[in-house]
């Protein structure tokens, strides 16, 4: 597939203009479209980590909304109980969300796309459901858990929209790093390898049903994590926000992405911002959005900004197989 | 890398798209500050989601509300101008929908109907120090807080349940049967109800959560002719009374049931049918048809000139009355959030509203009891037979 | 005992009609391997025809209440039939060559789109059937009123998975159907018009899954713009169940979906019946990786 390619040195200044326009933004925006703006950044971190999951080893993964609750529902009891501050328990949240999604996935990687699709929905359901019915006596049923305290950061209390802004945009920016840096590594390649013929990983050598699980628990651990930001922010969380349609969404913006990074952040701008963008149309905005929703994905089947194509340092190959072919005659 | 457009092309339509959105996102971001001589108010309400007919009827009494206060001088010479914002009933919508409004620059806002969604905008507004008037959540928790600018033209769950208690007692059934919806407001009715009964030493036999949105409540019915109570309680909304009213009938089973304000909405006859609506009774505020004021009765002829039929539900009305208690507010105390909250906790007293006389406790709760029980008659038309 | 039965009766009516809607999606999955997240608005639609229609045409005490149910089902498929040919045109022929999930995508931007537009055209209210149009017929089995719509329904299932499961298997069209869905550019080389063959099955699932709508609100009377999104997640469910992409399977898991429900609701628990029956289904779907009546597909080998 031909590709125009920034040479290698643009993509730096280029970087470093977006973080720029990232960080002067809220300067020039009012309250609302910062909100909206933070509202987008949490998308954006949740679309980041499906897509490790479903972009990346394209496990399908309707149900990343249960990894989030699981995330938040940790923080506001052990934040709301014991008083732990909430950034402590980012560990705590990541680690409880990961360990759930690694007793849901070990019996059901196995299963095909489509099935796997409803199972993960059912997930999802089963979470919203035993949130609503107060398991535990834990989660405070529908009223959810409200009085969750505000994150603090070297003495400095996280309160204002602005604040969370770059709060969570840093947080999105973090991410990019590391899993730019895991797709690049051998999990990553193995992952690459797997979604696009999973027998042929497995003839390779690559160790199928482990590398997806370790996509799906590290995707959901990450989901977790940032359950515990949103749950920060609300400080009130409920299951009405768990649901089986933000699990939709977050799909929505990944697909519609195209599973690169930049794609993906820009899924989630579409689908968490368009419906603000629209609200000039009242009763009708959701009407547009879908049918924008549409309308994107019949012009750019691919997803806005797929993944590149690998590149690989193919020049010590030809070395060696020119030594190979020396040795030979 | 299904498609072997080149890369030239595929970039070309990517700026296209990008361009358009980032062209609607500035035009959407050029907030057009509020002009002299005119004074904003907020509505927040469900446009859109499952409780679009509530939000829809709210938009629709207040700009007709809104129109006439204008047509009697507005607020002190100024222009009331309206700003409507959906909230989707979603709590998450809510808080933006808050944010937009409190951006847009206004003195107050009105709303909303559910009360995990208001929760979701109470403190947003708070801190922009805006006057917050609740009209559809009854949640007791709401007024609890403390917050200074928020009131609520609506009675609180624990006035209904109290409510409740007394019908039920007074009925003088002994095995009551509580059925609700597993939602905030369902759950938390149906809890203060079972711990008065409990306290009355009635006998509660069945306590359970159906699911909303579903058409077939066959299976619980029939699970709650078992227990055999001398009455159900039901604590959900209307589309579920009218569906298990009209299945009670279907299975013949003749058992009372009482209902509450959610599902004062005359739908709930169209979904039942009037012969298995018959007899059931409900407690809450009074039904539109019934508002017995002077105000009341000019605002359902305005209405019906304006849209050629009744206003559905009793919150819609009561959305109306927050706005025209709050028109009275800043007609007194001018355009300031501050003088008008402290107008309406001091100053109101007796204000004649289209359901009924207006003072406000210091919490921000409508001071008096509003509700009646409630039937159906025999020609599928509600009743009040009390209080 | 009694109640046993009971619940038994209350459990086949409700799966009947989860199976109604179940055909309709397995239909398009089978061939497209679509997902066809809209299938549950379609049905949503059908139900507002129906009552746009019987309300509107005034048949009320004109003719007798079989012949004006047929004909208004007959319509109704016909008109939900068109709009799922316009939606396959428009939103998932342009993506069937791309990913399968693009149109997954597209296919929940349609659904949106669809519950939005009800709520526009007919408002965001409830609706209700015209009570003369509702056989208010009740049989008394086992001592217990069953009304005779709900028999009625699983009659029609029943006899629709037939007549589909005919048409699949001995028809020639059939034929031709079950070629597109085993390998597409194959059963072109055969000369089989793939896109032809598509746009009927676009037909025939959107069609059923209107009618379904139509039945729902025949039965219980109350229809609003929101209630495909709760069967429509029913009978995906359903048709996983019984194997997505098999007829039988989809009446199977219909039926099955309904009793678990049901009578997990009477000996369990109410409050956590649909996570008991998630439950179920991802317990089936470990022992058996395909659903019920799923083929046993050893993948990509």
């Amino acid at each position: 597939m031909k590709r125009v390619r920034f040479p290698e040195g643009a993509k730096i200044p280029a970087v470093a203009v977006l973080i720029m326009i990232a960080a002067l933004l809220p300067q020039v925006l009012n309250q609302y479209w910062i909100a909206v703006c933070v509202s987008v950044g949490l998308g954006a971190l949740l679309s980041l980590s499906l897509n490790v999951i479903l972009g990346q080893a394209g496990i399908f993964n309707m149900g990343h909304a249960a990894f989030y609750a699981v995330g938040a529902y940790v923080t506001a009891v052990l934040n709301t109980r014991l008083q732990i501050p909430v950034l402590w328990l980012l560990p705590a949240a990541g680690a409880a969300a990961g360990l759930c999604a690694l007793l849901v996935a070990r019996p059901i990687i196995h299963l095909r796309g489509d099935y796997l699709l409803i199972v993960t929905i059912g997930i999802v359901e089963i979470v919203r459901i035993a949130l609503i019915n107060d398991v535990g006596g834990l989660t405070g049923g529908a009223n959810g858990i409200f009085g969750i305290a505000r994150p603090e950061i070297f003495g400095v209390r996280i309160r204002r929209d602005i604040q969370f802004y770059y709060l969570i945009w840093g947080a999105v920016g973090l991410t990019v790093l590391l899993f730019s840096r895991l797709n690049r590594s051998r999990v990553g390649r193995a992952l690459s390898c797997i979604k696009e013929d999973d027998i042929a990983a497995e003839g390779c050598g690559i160790d199928v049903a482990r590398c997806k699980l370790l996509a799906f628990v590290l995707g959901a651990s990450w989901a977790g994590m940032a359950g515990t930001l949103f749950a920060a922010r609300m400080t009130i969380i409920s299951p009405g926000s768990f649901t089986f349609w933000d699990s939709v969404l977050l799909f929505a913006a990944v697909i519609l992405g195209g599973g690169s990074q930049a794609g993906v952040i820009l899924g989630a701008f579409l689908v968490f911002g368009l419906p603000e963008i629209f609200r000039d149309f009242a009763s009708a905005r959701m009407l547009i959005f879908g049918l924008a929703l549409m309308v994107m994905m019949v012009i750019r089947p691919q997803g806005i900004l797929p993944p590149g194509s690998r590149r690989y340092d193919t020049g010590f190959l030809s070395r060696r197989e020119r030594a190979a072919g020396d040795g030979r005659t | 890398m299904f498609q072997s457009t080149t890369g030239a092309g595929r970039r070309l339509i990517l700026k296209k798209i990008l361009m358009s959105v980032f062209v609607a996102a500035a035009l959407c971001m050029l907030a057009n500050p509020a002009v002299a001589g005119t004074v904003r108010i907020g509505l927040m309400c469900p446009l859109t989601g499952g409780w679009a007919s509530e939000g829809q009827d709210m938009r629709r009494i207040i700009s007709l509300l809104a129109d006439e206060a204008n047509k009697t001088g507005g607020v002190k010479g100024s222009r009331i101008e309206l700003v409507v914002e959906d909230d989707g009933g979603d709590p998450r919508t809510a808080a933006l929908a808050a944010q937009k409004l409190a951006a847009a620059g206004v003195v107050a806002v009105i709303g909303t109907y559910g009360s995990a969604v208001t929760e979701a905008s109470q403190n947003i507004l708070d801190e922009a120090g805006i006057l917050q008037i609740a009209t559809g959540s009854t949640s007791v928790r709401l007024t609890e807080k403390g917050l200074p600018y928020f009131f609520r033209t609506c009675p609180r769950d624990d006035e209904q349940g109290l409510a409740a208690a007394r019908v039920i007692q007074g009925l003088g059934h002994k095995n009551i049967a509580v059925l609700h919806d597993n939602s905030s407001y369902s759950r938390g009715l149906a809890d203060e109800t079972r711990a008065l009964l409990d306290k009355a030493k009635l006998n509660i036999v069945f306590f359970d959560a159906l699911t909303p949105m579903e058409r077939d409540y066959s299976a619980i019915l029939t699970r709650l002719r078992a227990s055999s109570p001398d009455m159900v309680f039901f604590t959900g909304y209307y589309p579920e009374a009218g569906l298990l009213l009209r299945q009670k009938r279907e299975m013949g089973w003749n058992v009372p049931m009482l209902g509450c304000d959610a599902d004062n909405n005359p739908d709930l006859v169209k979904i039942a049918g009037t012969a298995a609506a018959a007899g059931f009774m409900f407690i809450s505020p009074p039904v539109p048809a019934d508002l017995s004021t002077d105000r009341g009765k000019a605002f359902l002829d305005a209405y019906r000139a304006a849209y050629k039929e009744m206003p559905q539900s009793v919150w819609a009305v009561l959305a109306g009355d927050a706005f025209n208690v709050l028109v009275e507010a800043l007609r007194h105390a001018g355009a300031d959030s501050a003088a008008a909250a402290a107008y309406l906790k001091t100053g109101i007293g007796g204000y004649a509203g289209m359901t009924g006389t207006f003072s406000f406790d210091a919490k921000g709760d409508r001071v008096g009891d509003l509700y009646r029980l409630y039937e159906v008659n025999p020609e599928g038309v509600f009743r009040a037979i009390s209080e | 005992m009694d109640q046993f039965f009971q619940q038994l009766i209350n459990g086949l009516a409700v799966g009947g009609i989860y199976a109604l809607v179940a055909l309709g999606y397995t239909m398009v999955y089978g061939v497209l391997k679509l997902i066809n997240f809209a299938h549950g608005d379609l049905f949503t639609i059908g139900a507002y025809l129906g009552m746009t229609l019987f309300v509107g045409m005034g048949l009320a005490g004109k003719a007798p209440v079989l012949v004006s149910v047929l004909l208004v089902a007959l319509m109704v498929m016909g008109l939900v039939a068109l709009l799922g040919r316009l939606l396959e045109r428009a939103a998932y022929r342009p993506l069937r060559k791309a990913g399968r999930l693009s149109a997954v995508v597209s296919a929940l931007g349609a659904s949106i789109f669809f519950q939005n537009a009800v709520m526009l055209i007919w408002g965001g209210k409830y609706e209700v059937y015209p009570e003369t149009m509702r056989p208010s017929v009740i049989l008394s089995l086992f001592g217990m009123g069953v009304p005779l719509i709900r028999l009625i329904i699983i009659g029609v299932s029943v006899l629709l998975m037939l007549a589909l499961y005919w048409f699949i298997d001995r028809t020639r069209t059939g034929t031709a159907i079950r070629a597109v869905a085993i390998d597409q550019s194959a059963a072109r080389l055969m000369g089989i018009n793939v896109d032809r063959i598509i746009s009927l099955v676009f037909c025939i699932g959107p069609g059923l899954g209107g009618v379904a709508g139509m039945m729902v609100g025949l039965s219980y009377g109350q229809i609003d713009f929101n209630m495909g999104f709760s069967y429509g997640l029913k009978a995906f469910t359903a048709a996983v169940l019984g194997g997505i992409g098999n007829i039988p399977g989809a009446m199977l898991g219909g039926l099955l979906l309904g009793l678990i429900e049901t009578l997990g609701a009477a000996y369990l628990t109410i409050a956590w019946k649909d996570a008991l029956s998630f439950l179920v289904l991802i317990l089936i779907l470990i022992i058996r990786p395909t659903g019920i009546l799923g083929e046993r597909t050893a993948e990509k080998l």
